[in-house]
């Protein structure tokens, strides 16, 4: 029974020098692993970085004419054109006097809207959403009031004693204002909301694209993007894909070096064995396919094992970064096997040519 | 034992497993040409054992290589068992190769991490198919049955030159060429190759057999001899005689 194969070779092969071999797979591994963490996190990076940049809060802003407010319908027509993952609120403003005599702007809300799009507020305590009189307190706001527990301001003659519930630290006008709720702001004071903000999420073209529904659905409108945010937005996403492209690429060449030391190093220490083969009959395909096959094994092991510890780096990450859990993407594999492959490909280049060039005759003499 | 045949200025093309006539071998480099084999006629006939000596930088090495089928003759005609092989293509002499010689090296090139029966199948596996039983009798033929299972670090030199003789007639080549077979051979194991050589010549197998070895040398029927480049031939004991230049 036949004991000899191609297999039983290679395997023997990359055993007996295993310091060689272990350190091929090693690069192989690293370059595996590195691709797929960042293949992985890619995949959702879009949706995660946006998530994150929901957190600044409104990127567009809607304001009504000079000589109106808002129609009733406004918010309603907003969040169709926007679509379901945008967020909105809005605002109805109006200057009023403290009971210490002091100007202040009021600001009426949905504070639940409010909570999800502006969540980078700091706020002490959200009001209950069924607490009709109840209060949110700018810091600076809460300095030109007498008491906090009851807020007593006027608008054109008319008061109204609000509740403060908790206080607004923003670092930003917001800090200057008092928000209410919109209906009661609505009986006190008779204004309409004047402005929507909006949160969009996507990138710059995403927001675009939206923007000009908004525009084409509410012509009468004033819609105007935040532009420092969408276009840092983007710029943030597009540097990140090209960082980790970069990364990517960069970690495939070290790699490549890497293998390419380790391979050239194999076909030299092993130039008498293959000097030998060829003495004995083997066709310079034949030597050239043993030393590539070798390269293969080599590569897949390195996918293999690189998917594995890629994996549980990205889902480590994540965590990390996003508070999120990624799962392994079994999609992620047929690029990072192409990568790999690629990678051997490309390092067994130089160790082929000297297979090539091999004289059996001088190397079976000991020359 | 086959007569003898007269050698003392003919060469005998009608039976000759190997004949060169007028091969020359040349090597260029650094603007020069180097003429390392010059005008070589002869022939070996089936069944002859035959000594090429000669001192470092005579030839021997080029001569040897080339009726290996390991390099090709920049001019001349070189006919291995009736074939030019000056003809053929690389991957032609690759299975030429594999068929028609059997090498018996000075430093035994036995593949460390496959056994003395993997080493020995290894021959087979590049001419053909590989068969575990004719292996595991070629290595009893030439006495290490029992050690089949071995690597080559377990052997001693003389255990791994006889490895190196079983691979090199696993394919029941027409042609063993040895070179320097027991250059590395303390003197119990270089009897114990030599004895093994006899025997092979004895059951008919050709030798070309590369030596400095003078004693080695004498066990040939004839000894062809080299310098600088150029080729001498005649019988064991006889005289030198320039065949052709």
């Amino acid at each position: 029974m036949s004991k000899l194969s191609l297999i039983g070779m290679l395997r023997r092969s990359l055993v007996h020098r295993r310091a060689r071999s272990l350190s091929a797979l090693i690069a192989m591994t690293v370059s595996a692993g590195v691709a797929t963490a960042l293949l992985t996190l890619y995949a959702n990076l879009d949706a995660k970085l946006h998530k994150e940049f929901r957190s600044f809060g409104a990127n567009v802003v809607i304001t009504a004419p000079a000589t109106a407010p808002l129609r009733p319908d406004a918010l309603e027509k907003v969040r169709q054109a926007a679509g379901p993952d945008a967020l909105a609120a809005e605002f109805a403003y109006a200057v009023a006097t403290t009971d210490r005599g002091t100007p202040v702007v009021v600001a009426g809300t949905d504070f639940a809207a409010v909570k999800r799009l502006d969540s980078w507020w700091q706020v002490d305590a959200w009001p209950d959403a069924s607490a009709a009189n109840a209060a949110l307190l700018g810091q600076r706001a809460a300095q030109f009031v007498a008491d906090e527990r009851a807020v007593i301001l006027t608008f054109a003659g008319h008061s109204v004693t609000l509740q403060g519930v908790g206080r607004l630290r923003t670092g930003g006008d917001e800090d200057s204002r008092i928000y209410m709720p919109l209906a009661a702001f609505n009986a006190w004071t008779g204004v309409a909301p004047t402005v929507i903000e909006l949160q969009i999420p996507g990138g710059a073209t995403t927001v675009d694209a939206s923007i000009s529904r908004l525009r084409h659905a509410l012509p009468e409108l004033q819609v105007q993007p935040v532009r420092a945010l969408v276009e840092g937005e983007s710029k943030i996403v597009d540097r990140t894909h090209a960082l980790m492209y970069g990364a990517v690429l960069l970690i495939a060449l070290t790699v490549a070096i890497s293998v390419l030391a380790t391979l050239s190093a194999s076909v030299l220490e092993r130039r008498r064995d293959f000097a030998l083969m060829k003495a004995l009959g083997g066709s310079q395909l034949h030597l050239m396919g043993m030393f590539l096959l070798e390269a293969l094994v080599l590569s897949i092991a390195g996918v293999a094992a690189g998917f594995l510890v890629g994996s549980a780096a990205a889902w480590a990450i994540s965590e990390t970064n996003f508070h999120t859990a990624t799962l392994p993407r079994l999609s992620v594999l047929p690029l990072v096997l192409l990568l790999n492959i690629a990678i051997a490909a490309m390092a067994a280049l130089f160790p082929a040519r000297v297979l090539r060039g091999l004289q059996p005759a001088a190397l079976l003499k000991g020359e | 034992m086959t007569e003898r045949p007269n050698f003392e200025s003919q060469t005998r093309p009608d039976c000759a497993v190997i004949g060169l006539n007028n091969v020359t071998r040349e090597y260029t480099g650094h603007g020069s040409v180097v003429r390392a084999l010059a005008d070589a006629t002869f022939s070996i006939v089936a069944g002859e054992w035959v000594a090429i000596t000669g001192p470092s930088g005579s030839g021997k090495s080029t001569l040897v290589n080339l009726i290996g089928c390991l390099d090709r003759p920049t001019a001349g005609e070189l006919k291995i068992d009736n074939v030019d092989v000056a003809t053929m293509t690389a991957t032609e002499l690759d299975r030429f190769r594999a068929d028609k010689i059997g090498f018996i090296f000075q430093q035994f090139h036995l593949i460390p991490y496959l056994s003395a029966l993997e080493n020995v199948m290894l021959a087979q596996y590049f001419h053909s198919m590989t068969d575990e039983g004719e292996a595991r009798a070629s290595l009893e033929r030439v006495g290490l049955g029992k050690r089949a299972e071995h690597l080559p670090s377990e052997l001693s030199g003389g255990e791994q030159q006889r490895v190196c003789i079983a691979r090199a007639l696993i394919n029941n080549p027409p042609i063993l060429l040895a070179d320097e077979p027991t250059g590395n051979l303390d003197a119990a194991n270089q009897t114990i190759v030599a004895e093994l050589l006899q025997d092979l010549h004895r059951n008919g197998h050709t030798i070309v057999m590369v030596t400095h070895d003078p004693e080695m040398a004498a066990l040939a029927q004839r000894r062809i001899a080299l310098s600088h480049g150029k080729v001498f031939c005649h019988p064991v004991g006889g005289p030198m005689v320039a065949i052709r230049r």
